[in-house]
């Protein structure tokens, strides 16, 4: 029902897509699977009218169409549901689904026949949604109904699913994958992006495979394996699971007491919380975003005030204080915005670098910088990071999502921390990247097992490991990586596990509230 | 980057329309030996009020021949345009560079000394800073007001009488001071209510002002700066008469203006062109007043003024001219 | 003086409220679309100079007071026009190109009123119509219905306002656009033909607005507006982006005005006191801008430029 040829789209010294070619069957899900940049998106956006493509034509039905603006690719039967929702949030649901289309009623709004029709919609497909509420009242599940409801009013035959399941908690996503096979049982086409494996193996009839704007293969779902997949998409063999050795907790080195925390809207976001990490260990906080993370991170940084309780570093108790003094205690940072808080865009390599340390005097003569010293260092932590960069004076605005966060990390663990807390480390960063940035953490715990790692100054100055606190959305990550999973739900611990013995589905409903059984 | 230039395009061609806009300024520029005036004023040239009557005094001593060139910077009601367009002058080689406006004393205090070959004034003010290339000047517009106040009181059948005020400082409290001592002379009895609407140019302040006098009884108005043109409307409309100042405001409301309180600062203005002549640049006060010719009261024709009022406004001026 | 409160005078300070509020109230409902749709037009007071200067030229030329009006929301349309160009389609920096406007419109109305008329001569202003009934109620009739025909219009375009905000498919586009354009582009509504058309309403009442107030005085001059569209601006604030919160904001501005007036007339408030009464409306604004900024929020893409695809 669909066919892409020969799609080319280049921006200013990039090619994005090369010559793709894409289709869509009546009934199947057809899976774009590729790292971040890899140019999924791009295809997409080509295909919903958002850009134009330099090269390459798009058949529907087996007719040529042009596909200039979102409204020509509605027009055609193409749907989208977009990863950053579309949706207005001071709107209602039936007013966003009513956005841009022609009202029954003239130039008068009919919100009434609208409501219906998304009632109709909502029961045959299992989306239960109330028309009349607002968008930001809404859960981030039930926006993304909104954005399927939004598709299938406008009768999207094709239906381009961008990382549906990214925001999802396990359970959520079952139920997405419920109404999405109902969708190909009517006939639909649907195409699914996404860089989860067992999600896509799970969901999809074909999977397409780009790399670097290239398709490097299509295959049946049959016979594909999760190491087959990454495989295609890094161009290399990948370990999937990072190998680690098992830890050996010593000493608490952060220790988070009745914390109560007030979030932007002046409602508790962090209720009463204990917690503690101990050096030599990687305690994981998985979640869905948006319940407490975020005021944790930022509470623990002194970023952020602290209603109640109390946070010691190291030993030292730095409630309340000053962002400085919670480093001076020990703590390193990776915070979950990297572009706005983790490093500054317009500032180079070595200058990021650099932010924290700039007055040591390692890097000073007599008060001015000592561009020798800096830049061997800078050299130094580029190599030890490999944080692929033209050179140190390049601006990290310039650089991925993934080599910036390597710089970031290259800063925060030079500085020899007692406590680090990484947030979201490898969220947008593509498999690579994200294999490396794993590798790290580990190595880290286990400091005198990384040659790279084992520098004078290093040793000298420290007979401790690091304890690390990471918060995370992705479960893959967290049960990679944690050696215990602490999951966090509307600010509280909902339970603490050994990820060797818990199963998904038992941190799912966690996830999701659902207290552990006691028995 | 073109986007960029665009916008800039685009933003210099509004400034320079502006520019163009503000300052309609007629100098020739060629220093021909002759004596160059230039004045700065807050108000456009034709106000009616303040601005013109030193616009009209600087033209007719152009046309007399006492100065060879005259230059007009007005609507600078931005007290730093005004001191740009000063020092502009004042560089420029103008023989006299006058600041018509009490609020441009503080620039003008920096600039002339820069200047010491050339002669400022600065009025309405009665300070000259103490340099010797400052004159100052000023009207003597209480003279005008308590004369127009009498006979504002002898139309009065309300025995009220309103005056419309723009902030009560300078020329402004002098002639609204007057005018109600006036109106007091004539009928003690009589109540003057007294509007100052803390603005020179908020024109519907000005005329909610005059609607607010009107209900409080008053069947006579005045009041003085350029913001009174809506007053003279609300005036009109109701049937209540206007005592106007600065101009003659006839043309306004030829139905209701009694007459007008004209200042001539051609005179003083003769003086200190000679003087400045004379190499004495500045350090003294000039004041215009009924003796001197330079306060007239200008009747309106179209209006049919009883007499005994009309003799009673005659007599006032004949008392001034002859206390000098 | 021997009368303080009396129900007269209390009539006279709503009948001023109301006139003071009008020209205040006409800009500031154009620029609440404008906001709406995510565009902050500050050249407001620009335009409303020249709507000003057109609406005064024409009735001195034609001496009909509805052509007049007619002028100024014409010319306020082409300048609005003009905001929409540099605003939306070259994607200006709003805070900025907005002063421009400002300054073009002060400058080119004072430069066509110097060229084209020189000395103020007075013109006809809109003649009062009294509501039949309802002006001869006691107080309530003076108060409300004994004034000029526009006056009523621009009451009248308050609930038309909210009714084309919140009742029509293009209302809802224009709060769309104005908080999520992104989202209303993927739906296939266009951003900018929204913009645009919110800049053309906005443009052309802000234009009217000068209309009316130079025709209500019956007079032009220099800065006639006196910045009366700055206020306006800070009233849509004020009202939180509803009409019915900017109507409220341009009564409130207008009654404190009107009542320092009335108190200085009665020289209730001592001479002294009096440049702080003048100061009262602005404090007050401010007050209430400060109490009121934390429970509304701006429309989300208000001053953004949009560019598909970012």
């Amino acid at each position: 029902m669909l066919e892409m040829k020969g799609i080319t789209k280049r921006f200013p010294g990039v090619i994005a897509n090369y010559r793709v070619d894409f289709d869509v069957y009546p009934g199947e899900v057809h899976t774009l699977l590729g790292e971040n940049g890899a140019g999924k998106s791009t295809l997409m956006k080509v295909l919903y009218g958002l850009y134009p493509a330099d090269e390459g034509t798009v058949l529907v039905d087996g007719a040529e169409v042009v596909l200039e603006s979102p409204n020509d690719a509605i027009e055609h039967g193409i749907g989208m549901v977009h990863q950053h929702f579309m949706l207005v949030p001071t709107l209602t649901v039936a007013e966003n689904v009513s956005l841009g289309l022609k009202s029954s009623r003239g130039f008068l709004t009919d919100l009434a026949a609208v409501s219906q029709k998304i009632d109709e919609l909502s029961s045959q497909y299992g989306l239960d949604i109330d028309p009349s509420a607002y968008i930001w009242q809404l859960s981030v599940g039930e926006r993304q109904r909104v954005e399927i409801i939004k598709a299938l009013y406008r009768d999207a035959r094709i239906l381009i699913l961008d990382e549906p399941t990214a925001v999802l908690t396990p359970q959520e996503v079952d139920q997405l994958f419920v109404t999405l096979r109902k969708l190909t049982d009517d006939g639909r086409g649907l195409i699914f992006i996404s860089h989860k494996l067992h999600e896509v193996l799970a969901l999809s009839t074909r999977i397409t495979v780009l790399r670097l704007g290239e398709v490097t293969g299509q295959i049946p779902v049959e016979g594909a394996t999760r190491e087959s997949l990454a495989t295609m998409m890094v161009g290399r063999s990948v370990k999937l699971k990072p190998d680690k050795l098992p830890s050996e907790p010593g000493e608490v080195e952060l220790d988070i007491s009745d914390l109560t925390v007030m979030g932007d809207r002046g409602l508790v976001a962090i209720d009463n919380l204990s917690l503690e990490v101990r050096r030599g260990e990687i305690l994981g906080i998985a979640g869905v975003s948006g319940n407490g993370q975020r005021e944790l991170a930022e509470t623990i940084a002194g970023l952020r005030k602290a209603e109640s309780g109390s946070i010691t570093v190291g030993g030292v108790d730095v409630t309340g204080a000053h962002p400085k003094t919670v480093r001076k205690a020990g703590l390193a940072y990776v915070p979950e915005e990297r572009m706005r808080e983790g490093a500054i865009a317009g500032f180079n390599v070595w200058e990021n670098l650099l932010l924290i340390d700039h007055g040591s005097k390692d890097f000073l003569r007599r008060g001015l910088f000592d561009f020798g010293a800096i830049t061997d260092y800078a050299q130094g932590l580029v190599e030890a990071f490999d944080v692929r960069t033209p050179s140190i004076d390049t601006p990290c605005g310039s650089l991925s999502g993934g080599n910036i966060q390597k710089v970031i990390m290259a800063r925060e663990l030079s500085s020899s921390p007692t406590v680090l807390v990484a947030s979201q480390p490898t969220r947008g960063v593509d498999i690579g990247a994200a294999e490396y940035i794993h590798r790290r953490l580990i190595d880290k715990r286990n400091v005198l097992t990384d040659a790279e790692f084992i520098q004078a100054k290093l040793i000298e100055h420290r007979n401790a490991c690091t304890a690390i606190l990471m918060i995370s959305e992705d479960l893959d990550e967290v049960f990679g990586l944690a050696d215990r999973i602490a999951v966090l739900y509307e600010g509280r611990i909902m339970d603490i596990v050994d990820p060797d013995t818990a199963t998904r589905e038992q941190v799912g409903l966690l996830m999701a509230g659902v207290e552990p059984e006691t028995n | 980057m073109k986007n960029v230039t665009t916008k800039m395009a685009i933003l210099f061609a509004v400034v320079a329309l502006i520019a163009a806009a503000c300052s309609s300024s007629d100098d020739s520029g060629s220093d021909d030996g002759g004596f160059r005036v230039a004045v700065v004023a807050p108000s456009a040239s034709n106000d009616l009020a303040f601005t013109q009557s030193i616009v009209d005094a600087l033209n007719k001593l152009e046309s007399d021949g006492v100065v060879s060139e005259v230059a007009v910077t007005d609507g600078t009601f931005v007290v730093d345009d005004a001191a740009v367009a000063i020092r502009d002058y004042a560089s420029d080689g103008y023989d006299l560079v006058i600041a018509h406006g009490s609020q441009y004393g503080g620039p003008l205090q920096e600039i002339a000394p820069d200047f010491p070959e050339t002669s400022f004034a600065w009025g309405t003010s009665a300070d000259t800073f103490g340099l010797d290339n400052v004159y100052s000047y000023e009207a003597a517009s209480d003279e005008g007001g308590r004369v127009m106040g009498i006979m504002a009181a002898a139309l009065s059948q309300t025995n009220t009488v309103g005056i419309v005020g723009p902030i009560e400082v300078g020329d402004a409290k002098l002639y609204v001071d007057g005018f109600k001592a006036g109106v007091l002379v004539q009928n003690p009895s009589a109540d003057v209510p007294v509007n100052y609407i803390d603005s020179f140019s908020d024109v519907a302040l000005a005329s909610e002002a005059a609607s607010s006098l009107i209900g409080a009884g008053a069947d006579v108005l005045s009041g003085t700066a350029q913001m009174v043109v809506g007053a003279v409307g609300v005036a009109k409309t109701d049937g209540v008469l206007w005592f106007g100042t600065q101009a003659n405001q006839t043309s306004l409301a030829p139905e209701i203006v009694v007459a007008s309180q004209v200042y001539h600062w051609e005179g003083i203005l003769e003086e200190m062109v000679t003087n400045v002549k004379d190499g004495k640049l500045g350090g003294e006060l000039y004041v215009i007043n009924f003796a001197n010719d330079g306060l007239v009261i200008e009747y309106n024709d179209g209006f049919d003024l009883p007499d005994d009022v009309r003799q009673l406004g005659d007599d006032a001026v004949a008392r001034f001219k002859s206390e000098g | 003086m021997s009368e303080v409160f009396t129900v007269a005078v209390l009539v006279a300070v709503v009948a001023s409220a109301i006139r003071l509020a009008v020209p205040l109230l006409l800009a500031s409902l154009g620029e609440t679309f404008g906001q709406r749709s995510g565009v902050l037009n500050l050249g407001v007071d620009g335009i409303m100079l020249l709507g000003a200067f057109t609406g005064y030229y024409a009735v001195l030329k034609t001496g009909n007071v509805w052509v007049g009006l007619l002028a100024g929301l014409v010319i306020g349309l082409f300048l609005g026009l003009a905001s929409a160009v540099i605003a939306v389609t070259l994607k200006a920096e709003q805070g900025i190109s907005g002063i421009g406007i400002y300054l073009f419109g002060l400058g080119m109305s004072d430069l066509l009123f110097q060229k084209l008329v020189g000395t103020p001569i007075p013109i006809d202003t809109f003649p009062q119509v009294d509501v039949p009934i309802l002006s001869s109620i006691p107080y309530i009739g003076e108060m409300f219905f004994q004034h000029s025909m526009v006056i009523y219009l621009a009451f009248a375009a308050v609930p038309l306002a909210m009714f084309v905000i919140n009742r029509t498919t293009f209302g809802m586009n224009i709060r769309a656009v104005g908080e999520y354009p992104e989202a209303a582009d993927t739906l296939g509504v266009s951003v900018a033909g929204v913009r645009y058309a919110t800049q053309l309403i906005g443009g052309s009442l802000a234009g009217g607005a000068g209309a009316v107030l130079a025709i209500s005085l019956g007079i032009f001059q220099q800065n006639l507006t006196n910045g009366a569209g700055f206020i306006a601006i800070a009233l849509v604030y004020f009202g939180a982006w509803r009409p019915m919160g900017v109507m409220a904001g341009a009564l409130l501005f207008g009654f404190i005005n009107a009542l320092v007036l009335e108190l200085k007339t009665l020289e209730i408030i001592p001479r002294d006191l009096s440049n702080l009464a003048a100061m009262a409306p602005a404090i007050i604004t401010i007050l209430v801008l400060a109490f009121a900024a934390g429970r509304f929020k701006a429309p989300a893409a208000l001053t953004k430029p949009f560019t598909r695809g970012k």
